[in-house]
């Protein structure tokens, strides 16, 4: 038997923009889709791990616990973090700790609610200093990308080819997303031109099209330790690695700007715990809160050499959906259509991501299903809280290590 | 720390720009710290302040703002990046001011690398009630309209028989609107008269060379602050430090503000001087500041017709007993209860009382404290080397210096409103300033100013040697600041939309 808590069962609402619908109604429809699948009834939940990034803020609601303990008619210990991920670990840790066997991880958020303030709440709790400048949420993305094109010295052509590789990101996740039902942007395609021309209407190095929506929706998963895992499921997908790392605040005040070092720690801790390599990774949901960021994370995460990944991302989606990675290797990424398509409700975001990965390695993705190799058969998730302020990695298995 | 909740919210940005610096290891942080990450529990009560106000920095990579956030929605566009100092330990997120992207056809790339001033702006917020006047992370190009300068502060050295001024500084933006020939100042977007007082003060420190906790009173004369109930100078003697830092945020300076139209800060030239003067408690130095952004109701409306003529910008004079470069010889003011200008609370803009302005109002006080001054201590016009008035427009200040009998050579230098405006409680003062930027020494400058409601002080200076010694120290003459390549004229409605400032046009 494992030592490892597993994922027994999830469920997540669409994303998208849901004005109709109440952020409580969100995580009532994703819980219950949850426990329903992993055949557990609410009783039997002894732990809440819950996640919203300002729902304090859209919303008003501040005690998302007094909620929850009303939905399930519960009166277990509950708590709230920042991101899904951090819900997860906190879930993964009480149930290491004995505290619980089976918990709840569950994610919502209503950022629609608040369209005309959003991107001045987002940026200022992103960072007060870059807010105060005049940077906007995208700002520092441009930035990263302009440091990036210095620090390795790309010539004008090759920036070019970069942009490019970047517009294919954004093609590639829309392309996931339309086989995606409860993706934001389902059913909507784009082409490369169409990312181009955004750029260039508006005047901007990343455009419309390179960025994640703001998103409503809710998502959750129930945890089990490993001996309730292997009693009630069939098919528990392990979580397997777990790491996390903090960064300063300002972005700009940062050394080491053209990546996350955030990443870089956090993914050491998890590939070191999870006793794995990339190589052994077919699946990632990486946080594509701009194609840039997929980009830097590919790199961060060591499946492509520093400064190297632009080029390597453009020659490998001319001829697909799929990374080629070194040694005639395939890494699907995003496969849900990425923050980018699938949308990016903050608290929500990381479930909709860990659920991914594991309907991928339990192959219940249906369309989007792809195929594992001997070798590469984990998969990873990589959620970031801020401009790669803290950055979560989790690597998740159905077998153990 | 500052006196509106939202600032307080931020106030860990404070007003001028800082970093910390380990004494033992020498790494730098930005903003202020009291614990070096490296060298940890030794560096308690090791942390240096590092205070970034007088320096350059370099504007390492940046990228333009087509979409801002509601805060900066009012400025369209802009330059954003990162700027660093003392090569690269210290990095801060900022924003390029006094630019107009669209229409100045920028390549972010191509500002990379060039060296920035840190200025002060407002920080902005979407609601009227939230504007913060303080140091936004702004900057602008150090080698482009406003100069950059070091400053070198001094210990006083030479005590003068009379007071008088020490040092000044003029400060107007780079944006004006040019009308049949008159040219007059527009601030930008985010400037007002607070921002102006603390740009044209810091010049005057550096002008000076002095110690600014030697300056122990602080004037700001203004008709235009942007808050109806709140004191200018004690944001200007926080920014600039005036007075000795004490205990719990609190400075040994006072700081008070004045108003009378035009006259505001000129009548204090003589209190300033008197304070410097009293022998019993020390005062070394007086801060006076001029700064208006004037305001004028929309043309075609009651009052609109002192559209034509407004201008932007402050004079800081700091008055001493030492290392003067102008003694003030004499003084004499007059005043009338005359209805000619004024604004009721709750309107929005001054009315001008037509069948009150000239004679019964500029002329008859400028005139007669001119005249009286003269008649007082015997002058006659052709002691002076120069004559400097109130020039609320080209033509009074010119006929009323020939009807005084002042020839052209006297008072052209100091005539300086068609290429400024009228810029309100600064007006007199930058002509005298215009003077001091090229007088000799020994030479005699008579200055009148007039202020609606009415009243003119007249005050004769003196030059001194130093004059030409601490010239060297001024850059932004006003002459620099009239024939400037990098002037930008806008038009009508970008100056409306520039003079309201953010929280009006957002």
């Amino acid at each position: 038997m494992s030592k490892y808590p597993a994922i027994i069962g999830y469920g997540r609402t669409k994303f998208g923009e849901l004005y109709e619908r109440s952020p409580e109604e969100l995580i009532e429809e994703a819980g219950l889709k949850a426990l329903d699948l992993a055949g557990v009834e609410r009783k039997d939940l002894e732990y809440c791990f819950l996640s919203d990034y300002f729902l304090q803020l859209t919303n008003k609601i501040g005690l998302e616990e007094g909620f929850m303990s009303e939905l399930l008619e519960l009166h277990v210990p509950m708590e709230k973090c920042r991101s899904f991920s951090s819900a997860l670990f906190n879930a993964y840790t009480a149930i290491m700790a004995g505290r619980c066997k089976l918990a709840l991880v569950g994610g919502v958020e209503k950022l629609t609610d608040r369209w005309d303030k959003i991107r001045d709440d987002l940026m200022i709790l992103e960072d007060p200093w870059s807010y105060y400048a005049g940077g906007s949420p995208e700002a520092n993305h441009e930035l990263m990308m302009r440091l990036y094109v210095k620090e390795y010295g790309l010539s004008q052509e090759e920036a070019d080819e970069l942009l490019e590789a970047l517009a294919m990101i954004a093609v590639k996740n829309h392309h996931w997303a339309t086989l995606n039902k409860e993706a934001h942007f389902h059913n909507k395609p784009i082409t490369i031109s169409e990312v181009l021309k955004a750029r260039k209407k508006e005047r901007k190095l990343l455009g419309l099209y390179d960025f994640a929506p703001i998103s409503d929706g809710a998502s959750v998963v129930i945890l089990a330790s490993p001996e309730v895992a292997s009693k009630l499921c069939e098919d528990p997908v392990y979580v397997v690695g777990f790491g996390s790392s903090t960064d300063f605040i300002s972005y700009p005040c940062r050394q080491g700007r053209a990546g996350f070092l955030a990443t870089r720690l956090a993914a050491e801790v998890a590939f070191d715990m999870a006793k794995m390599e990339p190589e052994n990774i077919g699946v990632a949901e990486l946080y594509d809160q701009s194609t840039l960021l997929e980009l830097i994370a590919l790199e961060d995460l060591g499946f492509y050499g520093k400064g190297e990944g632009w080029a390597k991302v453009k020659e490998s989606l001319e001829s697909g959906n799929v990374y080629q990675l070194e040694g005639a290797r395939e890494l699907y990424v995003n496969t849900s259509g990425g923050r980018k398509a699938d949308g990016n409700p903050l608290g929500a975001s990381g479930g909709a991501m860990v659920i991914e990965v594991a309907k991928q390695l339990r192959e219940e993705a249906e369309a989007r299903q792809v195929s594992f190799t001997s070798k590469a058969r984990a998969g990873l998730v990589v959620e970031h809280e801020g401009f790669g302020t803290k950055t979560y990695v989790h690597i998740l298995s159905r077998e153990v290590p | 720390m500052s006196s509106e909740p939202i600032e307080r919210r931020v106030s860990y940005i404070g007003d001028r720009l800082r970093g910390a610096k380990c004494t033992i290891c020498g790494r730098e942080y930005f903003n202020v710290r009291h614990y070096c990450g490296v060298c940890g529990r030794s560096s308690i009560g090791k942390m240096a302040c590092l205070d970034l106000f007088y320096e350059k920095g370099i504007l390492e990579v940046c990228t333009a703002i087509r979409e801002p956030t509601n805060r900066f929605r009012g400025l369209n566009s802009y330059i954003y990046g990162i700027v660093s100092f003392h090569d690269g330990d210290i990095k801060v997120p900022g924003r390029l001011t006094d630019l107009i992207l669209d229409e100045e056809d920028i390549e972010p790339s191509a500002l990379e690398g060039k060296e920035v001033v840190p200025r002060i702006r407002r920080r902005y917020a979407v609601e009227r009630s939230e504007i913060v006047p303080t140091i936004s992370l702004a900057f602008t190009l150090a080698d482009e309209y406003y100069p950059y300068q070091r400053f070198e502060p001094k210990e006083p050295r030479e005590k003068a028989e009379k007071p008088g001024i020490v040092g000044y500084g003029v400060y107007t933006s780079r944006f004006r609107i040019k009308e049949e020939g008159l040219e007059r100042t527009v601030p930008f977007i985010d400037e007002d008269a607070i921002t102006a007082s603390v740009e044209a003060g810091k010049l005057a420190l550096i002008h000076a060379g002095v110690d600014p906790h030697l300056v122990k009173k602080v004037y700001v004369g203004s008709e235009s602050n942007p808050y109806a109930v709140k004191p200018i100078a004690s944001k200007v003697a926080q920014v600039l430090e005036l007075g000795v830092k004490l205990p719990g945020e609190l400075q040994e300076v006072d700081a008070i503000d004045t108003q009378f139209a035009c006259k505001a800060a000129t009548s204090m030239f003589k209190d300033a001087a008197a304070l410097a003067y009293y022998p019993f408690v020390e005062t070394p130095y007086v801060m006076v500041i001029g700064a208006d952004n004037a305001q004028a109701a929309p043309r075609n409306t009651a009052g609109g017709e002192l559209d034509f003529f407004v201008g932007y910008g402050a004079s800081a004079f700091i008055f001493g007993l030492y290392d003067v470069i102008a003694e003030v010889e004499a003084w004499y003011s007059c005043t009338s209860d005359t209805p000619d200008f004024w604004r009721r609370d709750t309107q929005e803009y001054p009315r001008h009382g037509g069948r009150f302005t000239g004679a019964p109002a500029y002329f008859k006080h400028v005139e007669k404290a001119a005249k009286g001054l003269m008649d007082k201590f015997g002058y006659k016009p052709s002691d002076f080397d120069y004559f400097v008035l109130h020039q609320p427009n080209p033509t009074f200040p010119v006929k009323a210096a020939r009807s005084l009998g002042f020839k052209e050579e006297q008072y052209s230098l100091g005539l300086k409103v068609s290429k400024f405006g009228n810029t309100y409680s600064s007006s007199s003062p930058l002509g005298l300033a215009a003077v001091l930027d090229k007088a000799k020494p020994h030479q005699r400058i008579l200055l009148v100013s007039y202020g609606s409601g009415a009243g003119s002080d007249a005050y004769v200076f003196i030059t001194t040697p130093l004059i030409e010694t601490k010239r060297e120290r001024q850059k932004f003459t006003v002459e620099w600041q009239a024939e400037n390549k990098f002037l930008k004229y806008v038009d009508y409605a970008t100056y409306r939309r520039f003079k309201a400032g953010l929280e009006l046009s957002s």
